[in-house]
């Protein structure tokens, strides 16, 4: 797997004083939905951290390969620039900051990175129009404050929403689907299949095979303590329902 | 003119040095509350002494003829234009309060014996705008202020200053509000190496049944307090809000002491401060609940995000109160901007500086959208990136 766009190798890497990465190796390969499962508590949001410069994380070892270059230095905002996005576990509220402003602030400045021209107000409602209607967001979720008082399932889709309208090119979803209804997973789902193009490639944080019925993994790596300990194909999901992540044995 | 020679002095060696004479009332009110030093109550926080210090060239204020303008502009304390029709005179302060906590507040009326008096109109909407254009010098006048009954006006308060130094303005205003009228008052002080210290020294009567909106909008640097007495009758409502955003060494802010003396009287206080560099905040307010103000609710709040370590919020609520019933609350908190919500930000590809000013203006917002006028919210914000900017570079 030469051409992966993401590799990871050999990470390490503690929150607080604890080790949480103990040696982790993944590639993400261009076009493909590669799919983490693991026990809580394995690693998989530290390690969803690491890849976006999250400040709880050090790196003690390893390197962060993104399109040939290590990125274990880099800032978050020039990762998120870079088309790396995550779509975090838990969204943070923020009273006072206008969800259209803030998901325009960040087009822009995305699209400013590009040396593309920056879209107006008006523009920018028009490009969100059609996702609101696939995501089924109520139009005044965008007139509110970022993610203030919103519900767990519309959080996500707000989630979906800005990772649809900066089109990033490494796409990290942390259980996107926990928490959601079954219309909800619909469209969070339809949101992510739209996104593929051959080209982005997916990595699915996820205790459930319900949402890889509708996004179809290539790959399912089955992270546990610290490392992936396997790699398989879609047929490994049904094993792990059955057997559990304790008959998994490291390879 | 050479301020701290006041220091200490009776009511004859006043006179002698200020000229005035058939006032010692308001001379002995200055003398018992004394000039103000680092040791006066109402100074504790800031560095009055520094103000009153220079040698001041003084200044003459003769009233010219007014142009018409679309708003009041005052330079160096004269008024030179006003909006057609509106009612602007030159005349002695009729009603000075005699209890008032601020020594500068008397020293004001002893130097500007004729005061400029606005009588605002039904429900008008009024700017003034204050001018400086003369460096070294002491610029003093007041601003007299009546509303009529059953209306409701607003002030929009700005102010400029042409490239000048070490000035002094002592200004401040005396309000009037009518019984069951509404006066909003929104100031936006903008200063950046403004070339100007200041004092402002106000009092606010609020007639029964009405209803005083405060709001000021303190942004940038340099040196400025503004000391403000409000009285309020039954049912008279005061809702005050301050924002500071301050960066430099500077040192702005509010004192205030609300009175409530009648039934029912309502105050709301919220202060909500930015400070950045090695700025100092202040909020130093007293609410007082006399005896004859029952069933009176006064709530007081400040909140402070220091930017930068070396940043300092004095806030000092207090509540000092003569009856039981009533409701009454307080406090303050500071802290620093959430590392989260700058997180979650930046993850999106706003850079640092963008992030940090996005969540200081949410922080800021609930003053900000306080001002139903949305120009002069933009105008605000405008002041309040420029500002911003001029310390946080990429
Ligand atoms: N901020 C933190 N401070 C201390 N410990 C932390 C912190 N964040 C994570 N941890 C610990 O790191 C370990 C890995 O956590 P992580 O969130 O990566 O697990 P996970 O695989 O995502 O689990 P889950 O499936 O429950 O989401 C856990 O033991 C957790 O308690
Ligand atoms: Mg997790």
């Amino acid at each position: 797997m030469s051409n992966s766009i993401l590799k990871i190798e050999n990470l390490q890497a503690k929150i607080g004083d604890k080790q949480i990465l103990k040696g982790l190796n993944l590639e993400l390969e261009p076009g493909k939905v590669h799919a983490i499962m693991g026990p809580n508590g394995a690693g998989k949001s530290t390690l969803s951290k690491a890849l976006v410069g999250h400040y709880d994380v050090e790196l003690t070892g390893g390197d962060i390969i993104y399109k040939g270059k290590n990125i274990n230095e880099m800032e978050p905002e020039e990762r998120a620039l870079e088309g790396i996005f995550l779509s975090f576990q838990h969204p943070v509220e923020i009273p006072g900051v206008n969800n259209a402003y803030f998901l325009r602030t960040a087009l822009n400045a995305k699209r400013k990175h590009e040396g593309k021209e920056a879209l107006n107000a008006a523009e920018f409602l028009r490009l969100m129009r059609d996702h609101l209607e696939m995501l089924g967001m109520k139009s005044d979720m965008i007139s509110r404050s970022l993610n203030e008082g919103f519900s767990g399932g519309e959080k996500k889709r707000n989630e979906i929403l800005q990772m649809l309208i900066l089109e990033p090119e490494v796409i990290i979803l942390d259980e996107i689907d926990s928490g959601l209804d079954i219309d909800a997973l619909r469209a969070v789902s339809e949101g992510i299949n739209k996104m593929k193009d051959g080209k982005r490639s997916f990595l699915v944080i996820t205790h459930y095979s319900r949402i890889l019925d509708y996004i179809e993994p290539d790959y399912i790596h089955v992270l546990k303590d610290g490392k992936v300990i396997k790699t398989a194909g879609p047929e490994l999901v049904a094993q792990l329902e059955e057997h559990g992540y304790d008959a998994i044995e490291e390879e | 003119m050479n301020l701290l020679a006041l220091k200490n002095k009776n009511l004859q060696e006043v006179n002698a040095l200020l000229g005035t004479k058939d006032r010692d009332i308001l001379v002995e009110r200055f003398c018992a509350l004394g000039l103000p030093s680092k040791k006066s109550e109402e100074y504790r926080y800031f560095d009055v002494e520094k103000l009153l210090e220079p040698e001041y060239k003084t200044l003459n204020y003769v009233p010219k003829t007014p142009k018409t303008s679309d708003k009041v502009e005052i330079v160096d304390g004269v008024v030179v234009a006003i909006p057609k029709g509106m009612r602007v005179y030159n005349e002695a302060c009729q009603m000075i309060d005699m209890d008032h906590f601020d020594p500068l507040y008397y020293l004001g009326h002893l130097l500007s014996p004729q005061t400029i008096k606005i009588e605002l109109d039904g429900d008008v909407e009024v700017e003034i705008e204050h001018k400086f254009t003369q460096s070294d010098a002491l610029i003093n006048y007041r601003i007299v202020l009546y509303n009529q009954a059953n209306r409701h006006a607003t002030v929009y308060e700005n102010f400029i200053s042409d490239d000048i130094e070490n000035t002094l303005v002592l200004y401040g205003y005396d309000m009037h509000l009518a019984q069951d009228s509404t006066l909003r008052v929104v100031k936006m002080q903008s200063m950046q190496d403004a070339g100007y210290g200041m004092v402002a020294s106000h009092k606010v009567n609020v007639a029964k049944n009405a209803n005083a909106i405060l709001k000021s909008f303190d942004l940038g640097g340099d040196q400025a307090l503004q000391l403000l007495k409000v009285e309020l009758a039954e049912h008279a409502h005061v809702d005050d809000g301050h924002l500071l955003y301050l960066n430099e060494d500077s040192k702005r802010g509010t004192v205030s002491q609300i009175v409530h003396v009648g039934e029912h009287s309502t105050s709301k206080q919220e202060a909500k401060n930015i400070l950045d560099g090695k700025s100092r905040g202040i909020f130093d307010a007293l609410i007082r609940v006399e005896h004859s103000a029952k069933y009176t609710k006064a709530e007081q709040n400040s909140k402070a995000i220091l930017l930068h370590e070396d940043a300092y919020m004095a806030a000092k609520p207090q509540l000092e109160i003569y009856i039981d019933e009533l409701e009454a609350s307080h406090g303050a908190t500071t802290g620093q901007l959430d590392r989260k919500q700058l997180f979650y930000l930046q993850s999106r590809g706003i850079s640092y500086t963008e992030a940090r000013k996005m969540l200081v203006i949410a922080f800021a917002n609930t003053l900000i959208e306080e001002v139903k006028d949305t120009r002069h919210q933009e105008r605000i914000k405008t002041a309040f990136e420029k500002v911003f900017y001029k310390n946080h570079k990429d």
